[in-house]
Order: C-alpha cells, then sequence, then structure tokens
C-alpha cells in the first residue's frame, strides 16, 4: 500500500479496490482466505507457521495496585493489577492465604463480546489460569499468612484485556506472573489485643515467587498446519489448540490440548512441546529479564 | 455482603476480605493544610496529557489517555444496527463505563454499579451535542470506556470524554468538533485546575466543562458541592481557556495517527 500511495491516483484507487476485495473476501470465505495463504507457506500478517509475535513487558506502572503489569504480545493487550486484602483463612486450612485470579474480555477488546457478565471463553480461560497457577504453586499460599487461623493475606489478580487479538491465554498468563512479580506487600501485624491486622507503609516486601510459569500456545489449521500464536482470525478456524507451560527451569508445568491433535497420522503433542522448549529458551530473557 | 459478592462465573476468594489498614502517623505529613499552596503545580496548571488515537485494532476507533496518574482507554463500535425494533430516526450515543477491579485505592468488586453509570450518562452528555446522530438513523454507535487508574472522579470525567471524542473522530464518525473537557475545583479561595483525588477531597465544590473549543459552544456542565456563582463562573471561564490548549493535543494526536496509517 505504502508503495502505490505515491503513483498517480487511477492506480492507487485501483490497489484501494483490491485491497477492499481482498477484505470482503477475507469476511465472507475465511477458511479459504486461510488456505490460499498457507498453501504459500505463509500467514495473513506474514508470519512463518512456528513464528511468534513481538512480546513487551512493562510492569508496575498502576500506582493504585500493589503489583501490576501490561503485556502485548502482537497487538493483544493485557493488563493485569494485583489487589492485596486481609481476610481470615478457612477453618480447615489455618496457615493458607488466598490467590484469587480473574480474567476478564470486556466489550471494548473485541467487537465479538457484548457486555454484561462475563462470556463462557471468559470463565474458561480464568478457570485454566487458576488451574496454571494453582497448579504451578508460583505464590505458595502459606507465605500469605499473617497469623495462623487470624489473619491471611487475599492477593486478587485481576487481567483485563483491551484489545483482543487472539492467544489471550499466553499474554494472560504472562501478565498475572508478571504483575505477581511485580507485587510488593506491606508487612503487617496482627495483634492479640485489639484482634486487628496493623500494615506499615515503611517496610514492603516482594513475594516469595516459587515458579515462573510461561504458556506457548499453538493452533491446528485443517489438521495439516501447526500456527504458533494464532491470531484472532485463525483462532475460530482451528480444530485443536494445544497450551504447553513451561516453568523456569525448562520443565513442564501444564500441557493442555482442546481437540484431535493429529497431523499427517502422527500425534503432535510432543512436537509442539518440543518446539514451546525452544522458543522459551530464545525468549526467557527477554521477558522476564527486567524488574 | 458475602452474598452479593458470590458469582459463580468468577474466581470467588473469601467471603469477606477487607482493604489494609495502616499506622495512622504516616500519612499526617503528605497531607494538605488549610492556606497553604497547592503542591506540585500552580493553581491554573492542568496535568501535562498524553493521548494516542487508535492503538487498538479491533475496534472502527480508539484512544488511549494518560494525564499523570489517570489512564483511560476507549473504544468505539459501530455505527451498528440499534438492537431495539422501534423506529428511530436519529442515532444513538450508547457509553459504557467500567472500573478495572484494581483502578482505585480500594478493590473494585467487578460488578457494575452506580458510579460507572453516573461517569458514563456525563461523557454521553458531553459527546451527545456534538455528534450528527440525525444522519445515522437505526444505528447505535457504541463507546467503551475502560478506566485502568483512577486518580479522581472529576478527571476521570473530562480525560473520559477527550478519549471519546478523538475515538470517534478516528473511526470516522462526524462530529461538528472535538468535544474537549476539563475539570476545576474551589479548594479555600483559590480555584484548582484538573484536581487529583486528593485534591478533590480537600476542595469544597468541583466543576467539570466539556464544550467544543473550535465552535466556541459549551456541551455539558457539571458542578457539584458548594461554590458561590461567581466562582463558578471563574471556573467555567479557566475550563474554557484549557480546553483551547487540550483541543491542541486531540488534533496534533488525531493528525500523528493519520499520518502514520
Amino acid at each position: 500500500m505504502a508503495a502505490t500511495s505515491t503513483s498517480p491516483s487511477s492506480s492507487s484507487l485501483s490497489a484501494e479496490q483490491d485491497a477492499l476485495k481482498a477484505l470482503t473476501f477475507q469476511r465472507l470465505h475465511p477458511k479459504t482466505y486461510l488456505e490460499r495463504f498457507l498453501s504459500e507457506d505463509l500467514r495473513p500478517d506474514g508470519r512463518e507457521f512456528d513464528e511468534w509475535r513481538d512480546i513487551s513487558v512493562i510492569v508496575g506502572s498502576i500506582s493504585t495496585a500493589d503489583g501490576s503489569a501490561l503485556v502485548r504480545l502482537g497487538s493483544t493487550t493485557v493488563v493485569c493489577g494485583v489487589k492485596a486484602e486481609l481476610a481470615e483463612p478457612e477453618l480447615d486450612k489455618p496457615q493458607d492465604g488466598f490467590l484469587v485470579p480473574n480474567l476478564d474480555l470486556p466489550a471494548i477488546c473485541s467487537p465479538r463480546f457484548k457486555p454484561g457478565p462475563p462470556t463462557d471463553e471468559a470463565q474458561v480461560l480464568s478457570d485454566r489460569l487458576n488451574e496454571v497457577l494453582v497448579a504451578s504453586g508460583i505464590v505458595p499460599t502459606s507465605s500469605l499468612c499473617i497469623e495462623p487461623g487470624k489473619a491471611v493475606w487475599v492477593l486478587y489478580v485481576d487481567a483485563t484485556c483491551i484489545n483482543y487479538d487472539g492467544n489471550a491465554f499466553d499474554a494472560t498468563l504472562l501478565a498475572m506472573v508478571a504483575a505477581l512479580k511485580n507485587t510488593r506487600l506491606p508487612k503487617a501485624t496482627y495483634y492479640e489485643d485489639t484482634k486487628r491486622t496493623i500494615c506499615s507503609r515503611k517496610i514492603m516486601e516482594p513475594l516469595p515467587i516459587g515458579r515462573l510459569p510461561t504458556s506457548f500456545s499453538f493452533g491446528i489449521f485443517d489438521g495439516t498446519h501447526i500456527l504458533a500464536d494464532p491470531t484472532s482470525f485463525e483462532e475460530p478456524l482451528l480444530d485443536t489448540t494445544i497450551s504447553v507451560v513451561i516453568d523456569e527451569n525448562g520443565g513442564l508445568t501444564s500441557v493442555m490440548q482442546l481437540g484431535l491433535g493429529i497431523v499427517g497420522g502422527d500425534d503432535v503433542l510432543e512436537k509442539c512441546i518440543e518446539a514451546a522448549k525452544e522458543c522459551w529458551r530464545t525468549s526467557r530473557n527477554s521477558i522476564y529479564g527486567t524488574s | 455482603m458475602a452474598q452479593s459478592n458470590f458469582d459463580r462465573r468468577r474466581i470467588n476468594g473469601p467471603d469477606e476480605s477487607y482493604q489494609p489498614i495502616f499506622e495512622a502517623d504516616e500519612d499526617l505529613e503528605t497531607k494538605w493544610k488549610p492556606g497553604s499552596p497547592r503542591k506540585g503545580r500552580t493553581a491554573r496548571d492542568i496535568r501535562p496529557i498524553f493521548l494516542k488515537a487508535g492503538l487498538m485494532n479491533q475496534a472502527n476507533g480508539s484512544a488511549y489517555i494518560e494525564t499523570e496518574k489517570t489512564k483511560i482507554a476507549c473504544a468505539v463500535y459501530g455505527p451498528r444496527q440499534s438492537k431495539t425494533t422501534v423506529y428511530n430516526e436519529k442515532g444513538r450515543l450508547n457509553v459504557e463505563v467500567k472500573f478495572a477491579p484494581f483502578s482505585c485505592t480500594k478493590r473494585r468488586v467487578p460488578i457494575r454499579d452506580a458510579e460507572d453509570r453516573s461517569v458514563a450518562v456525563q461523557i454521553q452528555q458531553a459527546l451527545n451535542a456534538a455528534v450528527r446522530l440525525e444522519l445515522l438513523p437505526k444505528s447505535t454507535i457504541d463507546i467503551f470506556v475502560t478506566v485502568i487508574e483512577n486518580d479522581g472522579i472529576e478527571g476521570c470525567v473530562a480525560a473520559g470524554s477527550v478519549a471519546a471524542s478523538v475515538a470517534l473522530a478516528d473511526a470516522g464518525i462526524e462530529m461538528l468538533g472535538l468535544v474537549a473537557a476539563c475539570s476545576a475545583a474551589v479548594v479555600g479561595k483559590e480555584i484548582w485546575m484538573d484536581p487529583t483525588d486528593e485534591e478533590g477531597r480537600v476542595a469544597s465544590g468541583s466543576l467539570v466543562l466539556a464544550g467544543m473549543p473550535a465552535l466556541g459552544t459549551i456541551t455539558s456542565v457539571w458542578q457539584t458541592g458548594l461554590m458561590s456563582p461567581d466562582e463558578a463562573i471563574q471556573c467555567m471561564e479557566a475550563c474554557q481557556e484549557c480546553c483551547a490548549e487540550i483541543h491542541a493535543v486531540m488534533a496534533q494526536a488525531l493528525l500523528e495517527n493519520a499520518q502514520n496509517t
């Protein structure tokens, strides 16, 4: 487009019309549109099949939160903030605090979502995130104890998607982990005589972060192609999604496969795990390097 | 409380939790005392504005605004067909405001409350007169505003209106002019422009003015609290001056976006 804009108006007009035709074709026949790209060994946004979009992480920009992170994965944007509150522990777990992760996909992020209560998609994603964060033990709940049986910390980890362009799971997990890593809690003391917990702003302590899970998602299109980091255009056309979660030592934390997962007769899970590890090796320093 | 907070569509924490209580003596030094001058800037200064249009590719138009701590994202979807079957000669502006749970000092439970709606109504009022709705029969324009960080509700309304107006322009929706908005507060005998949350709490009254500086018209004035008629007029005049400056920032942001695409 940039090249044609300098040429005479008639050719730029026809280029514009071609772009419009392509856009109409994409809308009406999304599957054929994607197939034609893939048959040329390229994806609609110009990436290779195994190529990832650029990741950027900004932490600590929200002062009202105890820890925060903004993650951009291509144009998918997720903001996550951690709010710490005090509560009484459960009777059967007197030493355990709470970690409450939630993802919101509001109407602002995509024309697909309508205002109102969380959609099915948001509920499923929140549940998967909860599973991964609890399973990986990123913040041991016992470390959130102030006084056994009396007072514990509750960490509300709320993520909001600002722009939804696919692969929200990877972006959100990254945002949540980065926000938790950024979180500083005030020193809290429980007083037996007044039965109250008083905090001090003078001493702020970081959370004891156990593991750093990072997720890598793949989509399988038409049982023939494995696409890394699918966009919002590709996502509805995929018949299988595989998410591989890797911790800071390169070990597996969780693997999720939705769908059949067969490409050309052989099982694809191992291939995806290998690709995820490879990607983790190249990107680990840039993602969590700072902060 | 516990009943209303329970929502099976979200991951739930404990039934009850409360904000940490801090030692009382720690906040005293930073508090403003009556008679002392404003901290950080002069009375007539507004906070620096960072404004960018077209950051979200999923929306028809979008804008992101940051005035120091206040951070707001806005997206416009539409014009799309109205859901109601009743024929309407004029289009409708639908504004929805959402505060992120971590946007305020106290965590906001993710359920729409009265404050969301009142901010939405004020933004809608500020914009309604500027958008040429008569050209869009049977349609609805959805304006979604997400407050990522809140530092004063007056500033939120003003920044939200500015962002929404830029997002509308970015979406290519016809307007009579760009709507700029600014807030002012009466503190003691002085008028402080664009108050923060902390300053808003020591103010006796506050005012938010929205208008189209290009046409020299006002689209909405919202005054709360206590101020004399003279002070209200002074506030409005000061706001109008600031709106002209904000208008230049908005035009610049739109120009930059248009040149980049």
